[in-house]
């Protein structure tokens, strides 16, 4: 049923906003369009209600406890908001993002043309609190009602109560937006509610200390105090070095020395640490492609060198600076030519675009994508490769990060004409693509029942697109390949490849795309990718 | 006193759009926050960008003129996301805004056919006559029912209506009455003689014909819309140029860019203020970012 939610419910309802049914969720492709071939939605556990914000979805994205606990609290929580609201307007403390969050905010013509973007909004059967405009509408409320003083103007402007309850689901909103910009594609003024819902979570995290523990305690935080997300330090790193080339020698019977900390070469790779613990396949196509293609290359072992996340870039100005700057620190000093960032794509972007402009003088080493150097690689034929290896259907997902914000969308799509015959691509794609739905932290948020909302309702258009692309092929016995040239998105794929049973009902799998050139290379006896 | 009005209320239309446009050209360089395509890149037929070359910075940037002027006619004439993304929104919003452009042109016709006038340019008086004539009849047309129609729309979908402030549809009744006053001074002046006259008399600052109750109406209300305007998000066609241009095409990468010594004094001279725990407010962005632990230990400077 879709429920008729107005914005100054957020302040005023005492239950919770909206509820997901299977039966309002888009419909799914054959065979997902018989009843019983998903799982059904569970409840938010009641006790949750004590700590956590379960009053917008009952889903749960941070993952602290911070709800007030009294009248004091409360009023507190209020104060805090409008200082952080304050800075947010401020040229000093957002000077990073003030130009766009104001033009953003002032000129919505609340035409709701971007709602149609927004595959959580159409997912999940409309709700109206997944609406792009939704969260939007709401702080620009608060912020025309906190600088007007809260005098009779905010009548005319549009009013929505200041108080606990709106501060508490407007946080947890923030937190079912992908973040993928698709909606500001479509805005006719050049609006970006996606851009609003950062800058909300940026007030929550900046001003409160308040963002889901993924993110945060065990992300940033944790990248900068050990080295990596992971957990995974300098010393496990280098053991786990040791074991790729000894995977690598055993799957292929190459001989490669990875190359870590070598001072002067042309390339310092840095993958997503998330590689090396879920994906060590992907890590080590890389070394033999690079290897193989004579490459200058090196790895580093230094903290947070070794990973190529920023998670800053989904929630944290301060987080997104320092991770940038340690990144390019340590670039500076193995003294080599350029950062390439391996497949993933958030860590695309950040150090990339997004914190260019906070690398200046020394720090302003030149960064790239893999993409372009392994299309080189393919094309200047440095490897011998055979598609009929890569002989089954393949279809490509276009990482939001890499493709609608960076503008790299043909390298990759050359690889696979060349290298995969039976390769077909997902409708839309390229910079129209839709987010895997891991997108801005949902594919490493897995704590309380948030998967559950990922799997449902941000991933669901994904895997909508998915199946759709195989609908020729659709049974189990053929086994097709999902290529995501992204750690996240690999992640968010997986996981519904498992919520929903689609590699034993479809004969799906996913992966990498080095792991495919390698497959394809004609000296590698053993088939490099397994799924069969 | 009229004629007052009008100069009164043009100088402020101008000066406000000034100050808006000083206004966001002075605020700070803001990181990068591009969208593809960017249609001055070569490659924005498939949404392509520079990074898609190997070694993107030691080569020259190409940009295409013409890739970023043919996007921003297909907005600003036909409204193309509009059109792509909400058809049936546009049925009502291309016609409104085509009213507006016509009868934007309608004033420059009429201005020209006052210089006519006042010039002796027989020549032209004629074509001149005529077109001022269909223009500004189709532009009435046009905005009246329109402006009505998007009034009706806001009103009656749940959608638009929920999210609408006072302001949403005062702006729109306003434009409706400023548009029906002048429909009603139009049957008083059914060929805009009068309409030139007042015209040739606001350029020769001299005394205006006298006009109609609804003319004077109807100037004085679209006086007030003219002082009113700049002040509301209706200044959306000056402000979308810094949403395109500045932000969402804006692709400038730090390497062989003037702003990096901006960008220092930002880092340098720019307080964090923020007050979470990992944030220290008294420091500068480049002292906050330096620190690469919570303990504050790092080896970085800048």
């Amino acid at each position: 049923m879709r429920e008729r939610i107005a914005i100054q419910d957020i302040a005023k309802k005492e239950e919770q906003l909206v509820k997901i049914t299977l039966e309002d969720l888009i419909k799914l492709p054959p065979p997902y369009d018989k009843p019983g071939m998903e799982p059904n939605v569970t409840e938010p556990k009641p006790e949750w209600n004590q700590n956590y914000v379960t009053e917008l979805d009952g889903y749960v994205a941070i993952d602290i406890p911070w709800k007030p606990k009294n009248k004091e609290e409360e009023e507190a929580m209020v104060q805090k908001f409008i200082n952080g609201l304050k800075k947010l307007m401020d040229k000093e403390a957002n000077w990073t993002f003030l130009q766009p969050l104001l033009l953003s905010l002032e000129y919505c013509a609340r035409c709701q043309t971007c709602s149609d973007a927004c595959h959580v909004y159409i997912s999940s059967g409309r709700k109206e609190i997944y609406r792009p405009t939704y969260r939007a509408e709401i702080l620009r409320r608060l912020i025309k009602k906190i600088s007007s003083g809260g005098n009779f103007k905010t009548k005319f402007l549009g009013d929505v109560d200041l108080n606990a309850k709106t501060i508490l689901r407007l946080a947890e909103c923030a937190y079912r937006c992908n973040i993928c910009r698709r909606c500001a594609q479509y805005c006719p003024l050049g609006l970006d509610n996606g851009l609003i819902t950062r800058e909300i979570r940026k007030l929550f995290a900046q001003e409160f200390g308040v963002a889901p523990q993924a993110l945060h305690a065990q992300g940033t935080v944790k990248h900068l105090t050990t080295g990596s997300s992971t957990g995974l330090t300098p010393d496990g790193l280098k053991d786990m070095i040791e074991f790729f080339e000894e995977e690598i020698k055993e799957k292929t019977g190459k001989n490669i020395k990875i190359p870590v900390d070598e001072k002067g070469s042309d390339i310092l790779l840095i993958h997503n640490a998330g590689e090396f613990l879920s994906w060590p396949e992907n890590v080590e196509a890389f070394a033999i492609i690079f290897e193989e293609a004579g490459l200058d290359w090196t790895l580093s072992s230094e903290m947070v060198g070794y990973d190529a996340v920023n998670y800053g870039v989904w929630y944290d100005d301060v987080q997104l600076s320092r991770i940038a700057l340690k990144h390019a620190e340590i670039a500076r000093k193995l003294d080599v030519n350029r950062i390439v960032v391996g497949e993933c794509g958030h860590a695309h972007k950040a150090i990339t675009v997004v914190a260019d402009r906070v690398l200046v003088g020394e720090y302003q080493i030149p960064r790239e994508s893999c993409l372009p150097i392994l299309w080189d690689i393919v094309r200047t034929k440095k490897l011998n490769l055979d598609p009929n290896k890569n002989d089954f259907p393949v279809t490509l997902h276009d990482p939001c990060n890499v493709v609608r914000l960076m503008g790299i969308v043909e390298p990759q799509r050359k690889i696979l004409k060349e290298i995969c015959p039976k390769f077909r691509e997902m409708k839309p794609n390229g910079v129209y693509n839709y987010c895997c739905g891991g997108g801005s932290g949902f594919a490493i948020m897995t704590s309380m029942n948030f998967p559950e909302f990922r799997n449902k309702v941000s991933s669901r258009m994904k895997f909508k697109q998915i199946l759709d692309a195989f609908q020729d092929n659709i049974s189990p016995e053929v086994k097709k390949y999902v290529c995501a040239p992204c750690s996240n998105c690999k992640g968010a794929i997986r996981d519904i490849l498992s919520h929903y049973n689609a590699t034993a009902n479809c004969g799906i799998h996913y992966g990498g795309l080095v792991e495919l050139i390698v497959n394809a290379m004609v000296d590698i006896e053993q088939p490099y990718i397994e799924m069969f | 006193m009229l004629n007052f009005l009008i100069y009164i209320a043009v100088a402020i239309f101008v000066l406000v759009l000034l100050a808006k446009f000083v206004k966001y050209s002075t605020m700070p360089i803001h990181l990068r926050w591009e969208i593809y395509p960017v249609p001055h890149d070569p490659g924005h037929e498939h949404g392509g960008s520079y990074y898609e070359g190997v070694s993107w910075w030691a080569k020259p940037r190409l940009k295409t003129l013409a890739g970023e002027l043919k996007e921003m006619l297909m907005e600003m004439l036909f409204i193309k996301r509009v059109f792509t993304y909400k058809r049936p929104l546009w049925w009502l919003t291309y016609p409104f805004h085509t009213g507006i452009y016509l009868i934007l042109v309608w004033f420059v016709l009429l201005f020209i056919s006052a210089l006519i006038d006042i010039f002796a340019i027989g020549i032209l008086k004629m074509p001149v006559y005529y077109l001022t004539l269909v223009v500004g009849s189709i532009a009435i047309i046009l905005l009246l029912i329109f402006s009505l129609a998007l009034f009706i729309r806001r009103v009656s979908d749940w959608e638009l209506r929920s999210y609408s402030s006072f302001l949403d549809y005062f702006n729109l009744i306003f434009i409706f009455a400023v548009v029906l006053t002048g429909a009603l001074a139009w049957q008083k002046d059914f060929d805009f003689t009068i309409a030139k006259d007042y015209m040739k008399a606001l350029i020769t600052f001299s005394s205006p014909p006298t006009v109609s109750l609804e003319t004077q109406i109807h100037i004085a209300l679209l006086s007030l819309l003219l002082i009113y305007l700049p002040f509301t998000k209706m200044t959306h066609f000056l402000t979308k140029w810094f949403t395109y241009h500045k932000i969402l095409w804006e692709d400038e990468p730090v390497i062989g860019s003037e702003m990096e010594e901006k960008l220092k004094k930002y880092l340098t001279g720019f307080k964090v203020k923020w007050s979470a725990p990992h944030v220290d407010p008294n420091l500068n962005w480049a002292e906050e970012a330096s620190r690469c632990d919570l303990a504050g230990k790092c080896e970085v400077k800048l």
